[in-house]
This record gives C-alpha cells, sequence and structure tokens, in this order.
C-alpha cells in the first residue's frame, strides 16, 4: 500500500487519507486557502486531523476562523483530532476559532518530576470529557521512566477551549 | 554614588512606590534603591498624590490593585501633568485577574507581573532604562555572552522563511517545540507589523497596510526590517527593528487592550495583541519618526504551570535630549 502524497498549499501540507479524513501539517497563514478544504467534506462532515500543524500566525487564525464560520452557515460539522498544542493555543486565544465543531483528542504538556522529561500527550477528549470539564488533566505515565507525569500548564487556562467545542 | 555631587540625591531626585503592603515596600525599596534615587512611600494613591504636589518622581511603581481604586485616574492625571509618565505597576498572582481592566486604562505604560526573584530583574532593567534614558537592544534583558543571531529583511516574501529558521534554530537549541512554536508566531506578527503597518507616506498613510501578506515586496534600506535573537538559558529573546517610528503608546496600549481579539480575531492591531499573548513580555522601544523596536521574551526557565498566567509589558519612549 501506498502512502497518499501531500499536497502543498502554501506552506500548508494537505494529505487525504482513505476515509476521507484529511490530515493538515506545517504551517497555516495567508497562504492556506483553507475555506477551500470545506469542499472535501463528505456528507456534511469535515474531519481534519491537525496532529502536523507547528505554527499558526494571525492571517491563518483570520483563514481559520472564515473557514468555521462558512461551514457553520453551510452545516457542516468540522471534527478535529489529534489538535496540536499550538492550534490548542489559538482556540484559547480566540474564541472564534472553535466554530461549532467538536475537538476529539488533542496535545497537551505534559512533564515527569521524576526525570525531567517534557512531552507533548494526546489526550482523548470524548474517553476524558468528565474530568476535562472538572479542569483535571487525565494522568499520564512517563514513557521514559514509568513514573506519574504532571501536567505542565494551567488546566483553567489550557482546557478552556473544550468549553464551547 | 549617593552623597556625590553628581548624585541623584543631591539634586532630590525621587521614585515613588505607592503599595499597601510593608513588606512588598520594603522589598521594592531595596530593589530601587540602587538607583541611587530617593525613595518616597505611599501606602495608597491619595496619599501618594498629596505626595506628588511636592515631589517629582522620575518613575512611579504602584501596585496593580491600587491602580483599579477609586482614585486611579486623578493619580494618572496628576502623574501625567507633573512630567511623570513611567507609571509600572506590578502584579502578584492573585490579582492577574485584574489585568484586562488594568489593560483598559489605558494608562499604564509598564506593567510586571512576575513574581520574585524575576520581578527584581524586571523591575531593576526597567528602572535604569527609564532613569539612563538608554532604551534600545536586546542585550539589557540577556546575561552577559549570550550570543545573538541577527537577519535583514531585504524582501517580504523572505519573513516565512526567517520564521522557519528561527524556529530551527530554537529547536537545536534543545528548546522544547512549544517555545519554538511560539517564537515562531511571534516573530512572524513582528516582522509582518513592521513590513506592513510601520512604512508611512509624508501624509502619515500606511500605504502598506492593506497590501496582501503574500505579495512580493522588495525592501529598499528605509524598508528593510532588521531581526536578532538569543537566549541565555533564562529568556528566549526576539527583537525586531524598523527604520520608521510609526508604532506610538496609544496604539499600542488600544491593541494589548482588545478584548475582541478574544471574540473574533479580527481587524487592525491582532498582530501586537498576539503577539503579547505568546510570550511572557514584550517591550516597546518607540523613537517617534526614527525607528521602533518591538523586543518579545520567553521564559525558558520555569514550566508554564509555574509562571503567572499573565503577560508583562513595557512601553519606553524615547525623548529629545
Amino acid at each position: 500500500m501506498t502512502a497518499a502524497m501531500p499536497e502543498a498549499r502554501g506552506r500548508m501540507t494537505v494529505v487525504t487519507e482513505g476515509d476521507g479524513h484529511l490530515v493538515i501539517g506545517s504551517a497555516l497563514d495567508e497562504t492556506s486557502g483553507l475555506l477551500d478544504l470545506l469542499g472535501r467534506a463528505a456528507n456534511k462532515k469535515l474531519v481534519l486531523d491537525l496532529a502536523g500543524v507547528t505554527f499558526i500566525n494571525s492571517l491563518g487564525v483570520r483563514d481559520w476562523i472564515r473557514m468555521q464560520a462558512a461551514a457553520t452557515k453551510a452545516g457542516v460539522h468540522v471534527e478535529m483530532r489529534q489538535v496540536s498544542e499550538p492550534v490548542v493555543h489559538q482556540l484559547n486565544m480566540i474564541v472564534a476559532t472553535r466554530g461549532t465543531g467538536a475537538v476529539t483528542s488533542f496535545f497537551a504538556p505534559y512533564a515527569c518530576d521524576a526525570c525531567g522529561r517534557e512531552e507533548s500527550r494526546l489526550v482523548d477528549a470524548v474517553a476524558n470529557a468528565d474530568a476535562l470539564v472538572r479542569m483535571e488533566a487525565p494522568p499520564m505515565a512517563c514513557p521514559e521512566c514509568g513514573q506519574p507525569m504532571a501536567f505542565n500548564d494551567f488546566p483553567e487556562r489550557f482546557f478552556s477551549f473544550l468549553a464551547t467545542s | 554614588m549617593p552623597g556625590d555631587d553628581r548624585s541623584p540625591l543631591a539634586f532630590g531626585e525621587s521614585i515613588l512606590i505607592v503599595h499597601p503592603d510593608r513588606k512588598t515596600q520594603r522589598t521594592v525599596q531595596r530593589i530601587l534603591g540602587i538607583t541611587g534615587y530617593r525613595i518616597d512611600i505611599a501606602d495608597d494613591l491619595e496619599q501618594a498624590l498629596r505626595l506628588l504636589v511636592h515631589a517629582q518622581p522620575v518613575l512611579i511603581v504602584v501596585d496593580g490593585a491600587a491602580v483599579l481604586g477609586d482614585h486611579a485616574a486623578a493619580f494618572f492625571a496628576a502623574a501625567k501633568a507633573r512630567s511623570v509618565d513611567a507609571c509600572m505597576t506590578l502584579l502578584g498572582g492573585p490579582v492577574v485577574e485584574h489585568v484586562p481592566k488594568l489593560l483598559g486604562l489605558g494608562a499604564v505604560t509598564n506593567l510586571l507581573v512576575h513574581p520574585m526573584p524575576v520581578l527584581a530583574e524586571a523591575l531593576t532593567i526597567t528602572a535604569h532604562k527609564l532613569i539612563r534614558r538608554d532604551l534600545f537592544g536586546v542585550e539589557k534583558y540577556l546575561l552577559w555572552g549570550t550570543e545573538l543571531h541577527a537577519m535583514t529583511l531585504t524582501r517580504a516574501s523572505q519573513r516565512a522563511d526567517h520564521v522557519a529558521r528561527v524556529g530551527e534554530h530554537v529547536r537545536l537549541l534543545g528548546q522544547s517545540a512549544r517555545v519554538a512554536s511560539m517564537a515562531m508566531l511571534v516573530s512572524d506578527e513582528l516582522l509582518s507589523n513592521a513590513v506592513h503597518n510601520a512604512p508611512v507616506d509624508a501624509a502619515g498613510g500606511a500605504y502598506r497596510r492593506d497590501a496582501a501578506r503574500d505579495t512580493e515586496i522588495e525592501l529598499d534600506a528605509q524598508h528593510q526590517v532588521h531581526m536578532r535573537w538569543g537566549c541565555d538559558a533564562r529568556y528566549l529573546a526576539i527583537e525586531v527593528t524598523d527604520t520608521w517610528g510609526t508604532l506610538d503608546r496609544d496604539t499600542i496600549l488600544d491593541a494589548l487592550a482588545r478584548t475582541d481579539v478574544r471574540e473574533s480575531g479580527g481587524g487592525a492591531g491582532m498582530g501586537v495583541a498576539l503577539a503579547y499573548r505568546s510570550c511572557d513580555h514584550l517591550v516597546f522601544n518607540l523613537a517617534p519618526g526614527v525607528r521602533t523596536q518591538v523586543i518579545a521574551m520567553i521564559d525558558v526557565r520555569y514550566p508554564a504551570s509555574e509562571r503567572v498566567p499573565a503577560s508583562s509589558y513595557n512601553i519606553f519612549v524615547e525623548r529629545a535630549p
């Protein structure tokens, strides 16, 4: 089986997976043309995997907000999977970026008190919904020493994007 | 030296501290005492207003909570009338929630939110810059020997490459992906502002403000943007300088105070607002009509969970000699 070739849209990359979900990578900025992605929605649903997004600037944010607004207007549900920390940062700073879609999983910062390892860990937002509503970070074990890792931000700040998504 | 004929004490120059807590008064007094200036202390703004009648401090340091009280407007007006525009505020953890209201005053040009001992560093640097009127340069914020990397934008399209290089370099220095991401965001916004918002024509019109950001523009010597960055294991600091000097104090305060950035993310000034929310300390050095320099600092010492969940800022304006 051959992997799908990434499509370059400015500095952003897009890979369409077999089930139709889009894997977005690299930078979201003025060259990304995010609105066009809505045309890839299937059955009024657009699934975006955002694990590979390392950077968004204010023009990328503006484009993202327009895409979310257009999705809402067109009745397209946007599911965001594996949302990277830079995207979470924007979702927390700017309410309008959240749109009416849903975040099903996201990366969050953890640190190990025992060995000092810092890592961005994937959090299942659906399975941990109850704890996240209480602003409690799910427990994680350090992949290096096995000790419990501590959440490495202020929960009230980092999880605030889940309030309306 | 104090007692020396050339010392500030000999000229009766002073610094005024306004804070209700005796211990904090003493701490700030010790920090600022090293400037050689007489330190006057007031417990509240009412008392400070009375002191202002008889003194002309070079610097006023005010507790952030006090700034939100009933006498704030009268106090800032009195300070401005006495030509003291360097009102600083200190905010501790519990009062960080007041930052939006404080920004809304549109009068606080220096806000320091660090806990001790970082506060002492920031307070000392701020005081020295104001007192010595020596404002420019990221070196003032970094430890001796810190290597600074420099780049100049000669074409607008180089912005993306420069930003990517900063991100890669920060990672090579051993910093986390999060720090690299913040550094890229801040660099991009500051460079974009300098290329597109700083240049003005003879009538003061910003002729590149509405140009598409992905349009190629050759930048001559006047339009080139200079960038430096370095990391001293305390801060990653990014400095961006243009040679226009068009950014002004009120525009910055408006941008920092914007609440619609959070709601909609729209409009002009978003770049400054996002940069402020993406770093730990944002410094504006302004020489009107000559140059604007913005320095963003990202704290790499402490994990995010151990820092104050708000950012500091300074707005320094160079005065004519």
